[in-house]
């Protein structure tokens, strides 16, 4: 299953990717001008602190521009892209839990609660009930319907059958429907 | 929620100031001469030690500790292109030609010491510099053929978003 942004933006992903295995200054920028924001609010999703995401997307680019030349398959940058965060953001996870313990883990900073319109209201309790998942939840939720990847994205992303993707999906759909109605935004 | 380009660590200047460090040519270049010249130098060195007879003890551990840190050199070298600076297509192909005149003019020089001297360490200078321009000619061509596809792939990718 592939979602129309995908289906329009892969090819122009693929060019990006070559024009960058090609070394391509130009081509570099425009990467990090396509993908820097993307990637950041992802590891912003599984951080939950803007600090630590900002350190994990400088050491995710790090190995995504010493890595792109030897992308074997440059169609498949997005998924590679989010697999390398997601890869970074794992190891900055475990070596925070390691050190810490797990009960500190997720010292949750809040989205700001400023909003003052309805829409922003929405958003910042959506984004609560976000941030309250756990961490496998709160990636899948936020790479299928932020980040707008394929389930075949994903897939390959985090190494799993496509079946088990959707079964995640619904579960983690679950969790944040129950989390949204223990705040009342929805019945 | 915050954004990337409000932030001090991790700010959309901040991955940009990253890459222009990350992608220096000048990086990429200087670390290929130094493996062109480590190994050449490692090269002339060992030849000598291994075709000069009865070198005093302290000559040959001289010359070992000269090949040591010249295999060093160009371990580093080796390791530096391969993880922290890898080249790509178009860095790939001068580099590969950078490598090619460079083992050319050893293996010229190399050859009009033979001329000159006959001297044994010259022919073993000669011979390693032979291969090493033959390892150097190989890369060319692959490079060259690597960038070929990916320019190839590009132009039809481009063509493909024109038309739609």
């Amino acid at each position: 299953m592939s979602t129309n942004s995908e289906r329009f933006e892969a090819p122009a992903d693929e060019l990006l990717a070559i024009r960058c295995q090609l070394g391509e200054r130009a081509a570099f920028d425009a990467l990090i001008a396509r993908w820097h924001e993307p990637v950041w609010r992802y590891l912003r999703r599984l951080a939950n602190n803007d600090d630590v995401a900002g350190d994990l997307a400088q050491d995710t680019w790090v190995r995504v521009l010493r890595g792109v030349g030897s992308l074997r398959d440059p169609a498949k940058l997005r998924s590679w892209l989010f697999g390398i965060a997601r890869r970074v953001a794992m190891d900055r996870l475990r070596f925070e839990y390691v050190r810490r313990g797990a009960d500190d883990l997720e010292l949750d900073e809040l989205p700001s609660d400023d909003a003052t319109q309805d829409l922003e209201a929405d958003l910042a309790t959506i984004d609560t009930a976000l941030a309250g998942l756990p961490i496998s939840e709160r990636e899948m939720l936020t790479l299928f319907y932020l980040r707008e990847l394929s389930l075949a994205d994903i897939a390959l992303m985090l190494a799993m059958p496509v079946g088990t993707v959707k079964s995640r999906l619904y579960r983690a759909r679950l969790e944040l429907r129950r989390a949204l109605e223990i705040r009342g935004a929805i019945t | 929620m915050n954004t990337p380009t409000n932030m001090h660590a991790g700010s959309l200047e901040d991955i940009r100031r990253l890459a222009k460090g990350e992608l220096s040519m000048r990086a990429r270049i200087g670390y290929v001469a130094l493996l062109l010249v480590a190994a050449a130098m490692t090269v002339v060195v060992l030849s000598l030690w291994l075709t000069e007879p009865a070198l005093p003890a302290r000559t040959q551990a001289a010359f070992g500790v000269m090949s040591l840190i010249g295999s060093a050199w160009v371990s580093f070298a080796v390791w530096a292109l391969t993880a922290r600076r890898p080249l790509f297509a178009r860095d790939a192909v001068i580099a590969g030609n950078l490598a090619v005149v460079f083992t050319s003019v050893f293996v010229v020089g190399a050859f009009g010491a033979v001329i000159l001297s006959g001297a044994a360490a010259a022919s073993g200078a000669l011979a390693t510099g032979v291969v090493m321009l033959a390892v150097a000619v190989w890369n060319l061509f692959g490079a060259r053929r690597r960038h070929a596809a990916l320019a190839a792939r590009r132009r039809e990718l481009e063509s493909a978003l024109r038309t739609g």
